[in-house]
């Protein structure tokens, strides 16, 4: 579209937007000239974009039509007064006069705020059989209510998923794997605890998760890519060690 | 079922319709169509007029105010004062003049543009006869009291406790009469 006409379709938008946002007359915009001006530049419109702008101008122009029918009904009703008169006459009333006119105008509600007997006894029974927040979320969520937590070498022992000897030798293996993979270089750290089922590969990775704790391998992340590389260290790394999270998914 | 039995029920549901409407339940006064129809079963129009008649000994109505669809169901039920109080009386209530001044004034201002006006205009309006800090508060007041409306554009329209609790046409008339003549409210 050119940016010409676009520009127009635009315009019409803003138009209808601006009376929709203040009182203005809503009959202050000329819906029959709007709609010929878009009905000339529909036959040019050759992309999405320019369709969805086109549709955008049609739904404000079909708002200001809706304003227009509430603006008559208004002004049919016996509500209706010359905007200007009755701001001028509540300009020059003082507070008093005002405050008259509302009360002479006013029925109250009446109504009682206050804590029945039923409702007592009503809201007993509902905090007696009421279920502990925590079981309510067990039953929700499952284990979702439990803190997220650390498990170390002695959990798994206890779990006995491994031995000691069993997560020594293990190590060995993988660090052995990684030196020879990485041979001084950095690897996609994803590609490496990669493993034909999701339970090897988490377990991979907390290996490797020991590994760089203990300073045999490194670790470092590409912000912007979000790829995360590591390398074999031959000699245990010093220096302050920094935490990071990464997420291993399973299969989709 | 005999004479004295009709009497007896038409008596209970009529005092039930009572305390339901005068008992707050939720946020809003009053109670919806459908949960009178819940209470008192589909005759419940009858036993709100009759219930309206005698209330009317107290100086109170059953009001009704229409829902946005129209329908029974979303017709709102209010037990209000049937006359308007006196001015002597309105004052012991301990409403500041201020703040009925002020809804009185939106109210005329929102009215004459049509039943909606842009936030700043109204504090604009206002801003001649009160103070910036008294206006926000007792705007922001009336909407959270549902006086007042005000939409995600900032433009305010009349709330449904104001369609409930004020005459609009005679508020609007005795605005425009003060200084020139009295008029008797109707």
């Amino acid at each position: 579209m050119e940016p010409k006409k676009l520009e127009e379709i635009l315009r019409v938008i803003e138009l209808c937007r601006s009376v929709e946002r203040s009182s203005a007359d809503p009959f202050e915009v000329d819906i029959r000239e709007k709609i010929e001006l878009l009905r000339k530049q529909l036959p040019e419109w050759k992309f999405l974009d320019d369709l969805l702008v086109d549709s955008e101008a049609m739904l404000e122009l079909a708002q200001i039509v809706k304003l227009q029918d509430e603006w008559l009904k208004h002004r049919a009703s016996s509500l209706y007064i010359d905007p200007l008169l009755i701001q001028l006459k509540v300009k020059l009333l003082t507070r008093e006069e005002l405050y008259e006119g509302f009360v002479k105008s006013w029925h109250p509600l009446v109504q009682v705020d206050q804590i029945s007997p039923s409702g007592l006894e009503k809201a007993f029974a509902y905090w007696r059989d009421l279920t502990p927040l925590a079981d309510r979320f067990r039953q929700d969520f499952g284990s979702y209510g439990v803190q997220p937590g650390v498990i170390d070498l002695k959990d798994l022992v206890d779990l006995k998923i491994y031995n000691e000897q069993q997560f020594e030798e293990r190590l060995k293996v993988l660090r052995d794997e990684l030196l020879q993979k990485s041979n001084g270089e950095w690897i996609d750290y994803m590609q490496f605890v990669e493993a034909p089922t999701f339970e090897d590969k988490v377990v991979r990775a907390y290996l490797l998760a020991f590994l760089i704790s203990e300073g045999y391998a490194s670790l470092k992340t590409d912000p912007l890519s979000g790829k995360i590389w590591v390398v074999a260290l031959s000699t245990k790394a010093g220096g302050i060690p920094k935490s990071m999270a990464v997420s291993i998914a399973g299969e989709k | 079922m005999t004479e004295s039995q009709d009497k007896a029920l038409l008596e209970r549901k009529v005092r039930k319709a009572f305390q339901t409407l005068i008992l707050q339940r939720g946020r809003n006064p009053g109670v919806k169509g459908w949960e009178l129809r819940r209470h008192l079963g589909r005759e419940y129009r009858k036993i709100i007029e009759v219930l309206s008649e005698d209330v009317s000994a107290l100086g109170l109505e059953v009001f009704e105010v229409k829902g946005p669809d129209g329908t029974d169901d979303s017709s709102r039920f209010l037990l209000r004062f049937k006359e308007p109080p006196t001015v002597s009386e309105a004052e012991t209530s301990g409403i500041r003049i201020d703040d009925l001044a002020v809804l009185a004034a939106t109210i005329a201002f929102v009215n004459s543009k049509a039943g909606r006006a842009a936030r700043r205009e109204v504090e604009q309006f206002l801003r001649e006869k009160f103070p910036k800090w008294r206006i926000e508060y007792s705007l922001d007041r009336y909407v959270k009291r549902g006086y007042l409306e005000q939409d995600e554009r900032a433009l305010m329209h009349i709330g449904w406790r104001t369609r409930a609790e004020v005459d609009e046409k005679t508020l609007m008339t005795m605005l425009l009469s003060r200084g020139t003549r009295e008029v008797a409210t109707p």
